[in-house]
């Protein structure tokens, strides 16, 4: 296994209280495999893709428990020094919105060539000729003239590409791709998609695609990991998920999809709200919100059950898995 | 960019002549200049009248005012009354004020943004807090205050500067008359620098650049420095206008003969030509400043572009 993230905790420490942003969460990537990690905003699936690059704000971030195996080794142990040179050349990741996470007083061309200096130590005009070959790689038209351009000088799907070119420049074994189209026109967001897919599969990185867009999951994904309130609810092939979820909470969302057959009726939407970090509710932390929800999910908090039902290795943190699957 | 520097070449002229013409109505109507030439005596009026011809102050104000400004273009700047041409003056003032002002610019430059470095990067740890105390101390004190007690402490008890400065005005003697001088205006920088370096560090830019694997000096010289810089720099720029005019007070202290000097005796011995003079001088040179604040600004900041 390329990644492997075992019982992950992360807290942050906040005026209101500690809020549990990660709790015990678990996952692999194979190399040349794409993990979607799917929830809503505040379901920890951003601040577990951090802890794994070593970006997170620490403080006041902390990272209670837990490792994180890249290549064997565990990064939550490695020195900085060492954790740095994994970043970028071992693992890169892919933001949401590319106009302010480029920098915008540098070219892109800078921005683009300072990975070659900086981890290979390349010369400024190698390190240019790279970034104009990156720009041509993620099809940016007219390489050769724009890459002495600034970032506010490109469009929003051009500036995306940018940030795909500078996360695979080195050719990292895994990359983070955090909602890498939330911020872009429809239109654009597909033949962005296509591009990080066709790459993924070109290099054989690993791809953790990170969205809480279902619809975007389908066409990419080989797995999908369902998280709510810093948990993995639910855990399948992408196809299986579709076909049957084995979680309340999976269901919800697949059921909020708008779908052409039912036009005309009310969209379903899941009642309530996430729960607040700071508070989240004892035993199922979705059970305030769960049609299905009984006594023992007030209580019990579900571990992650081995789906045994399904023909493929599936898991899914609901007392009642089994209804739901086939309910 | 060529066009927006003609564009505001031109507009400087406006601003030019305006603050000309109020400092030169500002001095006439001071007083009466000929009044203080006798010395202590009533001037005889036969001489006054003689000197007022000679000096072209029986003509209407904006004849004056036409006639003076022809002369400025040829780099005529009037005679003092003493009968030192005005040009002369300067040339002993401003050598000294340029060296005092750059003192104080180095002294906001190298020590105002460090400090605000390292306090942004620490915000909320004792070195960001007493810093910040410091700076709050620095911008409620008067630079009188500053001025004396540190001439009082350096110069008379412990005898480490000469209180005075010396006509030639060294740079080293400058030091400790240039660290006042930019007192107030190093603490703003300080406060400048460290509100845009917190506010940056968190910036979407910057995790980008902790993601691609960048040494940490990189990280913080090449991306957030940068950034954090642009307004710090537009805030020392238009300071040179303000520390070459300003300094009068610190001039008075260290017995500098600078420009504050030489204007603070124009005015006491209602010397207009040196006022008007020396204010026109100071007028551009804050002119130019800005201009070049602006077109700095620019490069420093790719988004603007001026047409």
């Amino acid at each position: 296994m390329l990644l492997e993230v075992r019982d992950l905790h992360v807290e942050f420490r906040t005026r209101d209280g500690v809020a549990k942003a990660v709790n015990g969460v678990s996952y692999g990537v194979d190399a040349g495999e794409t993990l979607a990690v799917l929830g809503e905003s505040g379901s920890g699936k951003s601040v577990t893709a951090q802890t794994i690059m070593g970006i997170l704000d620490t403080p006041p971030g902390k990272v209670t428990g837990g490792q994180i195996l890249f290549e064997g080794r565990d990064l939550l142990t490695l020195k900085e020094e060492e954790r740095r040179k994994v970043r970028g050349a071992g693992m890169a990741m892919i933001f949401q919105d590319a106009l302010s996470s480029l920098n915008p007083v540098l070219t892109v061309g800078d921005q683009l060539g300072e990975m070659f200096t900086v981890h290979r130590g390349m010369s400024r005009k190698d390190a240019r000729a790279k970034a104009v070959e990156l720009m041509d790689r993620v099809r940016i038209p007219g390489a050769r003239e724009r890459v002495r351009q600034y970032p506010h000088q490109f469009s929003g799907g051009m500036r995306q590409r940018i940030m795909i070119a500078m996360a695979i420049a080195l050719e990292p074994r895994l990359v983070i791709a955090d909602e890498p189209t939330t911020a872009l026109d429809v239109t654009v967001q597909a033949q962005v998609m296509d591009l990080l897919a066709e790459l993924r599969r070109e290099y054989r990185m690993g791809l953790i695609l990170i969205t809480h867009d279902l619809g975007v999951v389908a066409d990419v994904a080989d797995r999908i990991a369902v998280m709510y309130a810093g948990r993995i609810v639910e855990t399948a092939p992408v196809h299986d998920i579709y076909k049957a979820p084995a979680h309340p909470y999976t269901r919800g969302l697949l059921d909020s999809i708008p779908r052409l057959d039912q036009k005309g009726r009310q969209l379903y939407a899941i009642k309530g709200l996430p729960p607040s970090l700071t508070r989240i509710p004892p035993g199922c932390a979705f059970h305030p919100r769960c049609p299905m929800a009984r006594d023992v999910c007030r209580t019990d908090v579900p571990p992650l059950y081995e789906v045994t039902d399904a023909p493929s290795e599936r898991g899914s943190a609901c007392h009642f898995w089994r209804e739901c699957l086939h309910g | 960019m060529g066009r927006y520097v003609v564009r505001r070449l031109l507009q400087m002229i406006p601003v030019f002549i305006g603050a000309t013409l109020l400092i030169f109505l500002m001095v006439n109507v001071m007083g009466d200049p000929i009044a203080g030439l006798c010395g202590d005596r009533q001037c005889d009026p036969a001489t006054a009248a003689q000197l007022r011809r000679d000096f072209g102050l029986d003509k209407p104000v904006w004849q004056q005012y036409a006639t003076y400004m022809g002369n400025v273009f040829t780099g005529d700047f009037g005679t003092a009354f003493n009968g030192q041409p005005v040009t002369e003056l300067m040339g002993t003032a401003f050598p000294v004020t340029i060296r005092l002002t750059l003192i104080a610019i180095l002294f906001e430059i190298v020590v105002g943004i460090v400090l605000g470095v390292v306090t942004g990067l620490r915000r909320g740890r004792p070195v960001d807090t007493g810093v910040l105390l410091l700076t709050l101390v620095v911008i409620s004190v008067p630079t009188f205050v500053t001025g004396l007690l540190l001439q009082l402490l350096l110069g008379v008890k412990w005898g480490w500067i000469d209180p005075a400065v010396s006509s030639a005005a060294p740079f080293a003697e400058l030091i400790v008359p240039g660290l006042v001088l930019a007192s107030v205006s190093l603490a703003y920088v300080t406060r400048l620098t460290r509100t845009s370096i917190a506010e940056n560090r968190r910036s979407d830019y910057v995790r980008t650049a902790i993601a691609k694997g960048l040494p940490r000096h990189r990280v913080i010289t090449r991306h957030l420095l940068r950034n954090s810089l642009i307004p710090v720099v537009t805030f020392i720029g238009t300071d040179i206008g303000a520390l070459m005019g300003g300094a009068i007070v610190t001039e008075r202290i260290f017995n500098i003969h600078g420009v504050g000097y030489q204007l603070y005796q124009g005015i006491l011995r209602q010397n207009t030509q040196t006022v008007v003079g020396f204010v026109t001088v100071l007028v551009l040179v804050f002119l130019i400043a800005n201009l070049v604040v602006d077109l700095l600004y620019a490069v420093l900041d790719p988004r603007i572009r001026y047409a």
